[in-house]
């Protein structure tokens, strides 16, 4: 006869048919004779039985005859972000393993050499005021930072506002990917409204502020493709006049003949409901 | 194609093998990540990722090894990589989400506008108590559980997948049952047999 701590160790075992013929013959015995025991061992099974009814969401045929495409995809793009990155490492490994190690600690003094310099040119010397022509120059890399990022964001949301769920693969459309990138652009954004800070770029920094919002609702959509979610971000672009302004942004530095980023890069595509 | 073909193919870096074994196993890879972390987008990433590893570090894989053991092994692992990399701390969730969440899972099903409201609103409510009862259990403890319950593996295979000794793996998987039964405890199911025999 076994004890009731054996008895307690085979119960799983049990439960699952992994006893041999002979430790289940006695561990029954056991069971047979002890109710405490076999009221634990009943309600382990009942446990396991009301697991059974679980229900796990199946994604959809579309899900699982799309995986190999994705699946497929994705290899093509991690190879070819990581081949320049891996080669890049191994040409500085073998271009330095040449180098005598003289020539390293004549670096090093000259780098220290340097810092040096630097450091004491900001702390001793008083700081030089800035010129207008700096200024103009620092608020227009600001303009060109703020541009970029409306570009950026303006492709993030016309993938999403041209996305039809009731005709296109919800799994193509990628949501997770979207969710990645304007996490990142609303990161970026508040660097981006602080370099904002000149006379007559109110209108700009206004439009990065919405933009900026925006991206925080895709990032922050729920797991899933979250259809809903989607929906309700579409209706906020069309409230605000996302696009309309962004439209006029362009037409305006047009006007004024300042550098589009996006102007190497083709002609943008409208929204689909926006097109006459 | 069978499990010695199938590593033979990979081996040679045959891709029509590599899509074999991805078309026969990602069910099973997507599942497991997704019992894990819970979110159906970061499950279908991690199992990506799990077939791409495989893939590339195939040369690591033990002549004699069994190929699903492996492939559980990666996914364990990439799951468990994943809830660290976002600091995953399983939130309560009340019986109202958790019956919401099981009523638009239920939406999808062919048969969702077919079902008695009664029934369908019972076996939201079950499936709410069993979703929150899984989120009581360890890591561990649930993916020997899962492995076990839903995947049929033996305790040995598990104990090779996961790495782990036998014993730890019936550790395991004791507790994760006593959780999940404490959790059950008021269903009609279970309830009116007690159990505290220690």
């Amino acid at each position: 006869m076994i004890s009731c701590r054996t008895s307690k160790d085979r119960m799983i075992e049990s439960l699952y048919g992994e006893l041999g013929p002979t430790d289940k013959e006695r561990f029954d015995e056991h069971l047979r004779s002890c109710p405490i025991c076999a009221s634990e061992y009943s309600v382990l099974g009942a446990t396991l039985r009301v697991m059974d009814r679980r229900e796990r969401p199946d994604p959809g045929p579309a899900f699982w005859d799309g995986y190999w495409d994705r699946l497929s995809r994705r290899k093509v793009w991690e190879e070819a972000g990581e081949a320049p990155r891996t080669s890049l490492v191994a040409r500085l490994v073998r271009a330095l393993s040449g180098i005598p190690r003289w020539s390293y600690q004549a670096a090093g003094a000259a780098a220290l050499l340097l810092v040096g310099i630097l450091i004491g040119s900001r702390v001793v010397a008083p700081p030089a005021p800035v010129s207008t022509a700096t200024r103009g120059a620092m608020e227009s890399g600001a303009v060109v930072q703020a541009q970029n990022y409306i570009e950026r964001s303006k492709i993030l949301l016309l993938g999403l506002v041209n996305y039809d769920a009731a005709k296109e693969d919800a799994y193509a459309f990628d949501l997770g990917g979207k969710k990645t990138v304007s996490r990142e652009l609303a990161a970026e954004a508040p660097a981006i409204r602080g370099a904002l800070n000149a006379r007559g770029q109110k209108r700009l920094r206004d439009l990065v502020s919405d933009l900026e919002v925006i991206m925080m609702q895709i990032a922050n959509l729920g797991s899933g493709q979250d259809v809903e979610g989607v929906e309700l971000i579409k209706q906020g672009v069309d409230r605000r006049g996302i696009f309309l302004k962004i439209d006029l942004d362009r037409m305006g530095r047009d006007a004024r003949g300042t550098v589009d980023p996006a102007s190497s890069s083709g002609e943008s595509k409208l929204p689909k409901k926006n097109k006459i | 194609m069978d499990e010695r073909s199938l590593i033979e193919g990979m081996a040679r870096g045959d891709r029509a093998a590599f899509r074999d074994f991805v078309e026969q196993y990602k069910k099973k890879v997507y599942y497991l990540a997704l019992d894990m972390v819970g979110n159906a987008v970061d499950a279908e990433d991690i199992s990506q990722e799990v077939f791409l590893k495989v893939f590339r570090s195939f040369s690591t894989f033990r002549k004699g090894a069994k190929l699903s053991s492996w492939l559980y092994r990666v996914t364990y692992n990439a799951s468990i990589d994943h809830l660290r990399r976002k600091k995953f701390v399983p939130e309560p969730v009340g019986d109202e989400v958790l019956e919401s969440r099981s009523r638009d899972d239920n939406a999808g099903l062919p048969y969702g506008g077919a079902v008695d409201p009664a029934l369908a609103a019972e076996s939201s409510q079950l499936q709410a108590r069993i979703a929150r009862a899984l989120e009581k259990v360890s890591p561990q403890e649930k993916a020997v559980f899962l492995l076990r319950h839903y995947d049929d593996l033996m305790l040995k295979d598990i104990a090779s997948s996961l790495g782990l000794s036998i014993g730890s793996v019936k550790s395991y998987l004791f507790r994760a049952v006593r959780k999940l039964q404490k959790e059950l405890g008021g269903s009609p199911l279970i309830s009116g047999v007690e159990a505290s025999h220690d």
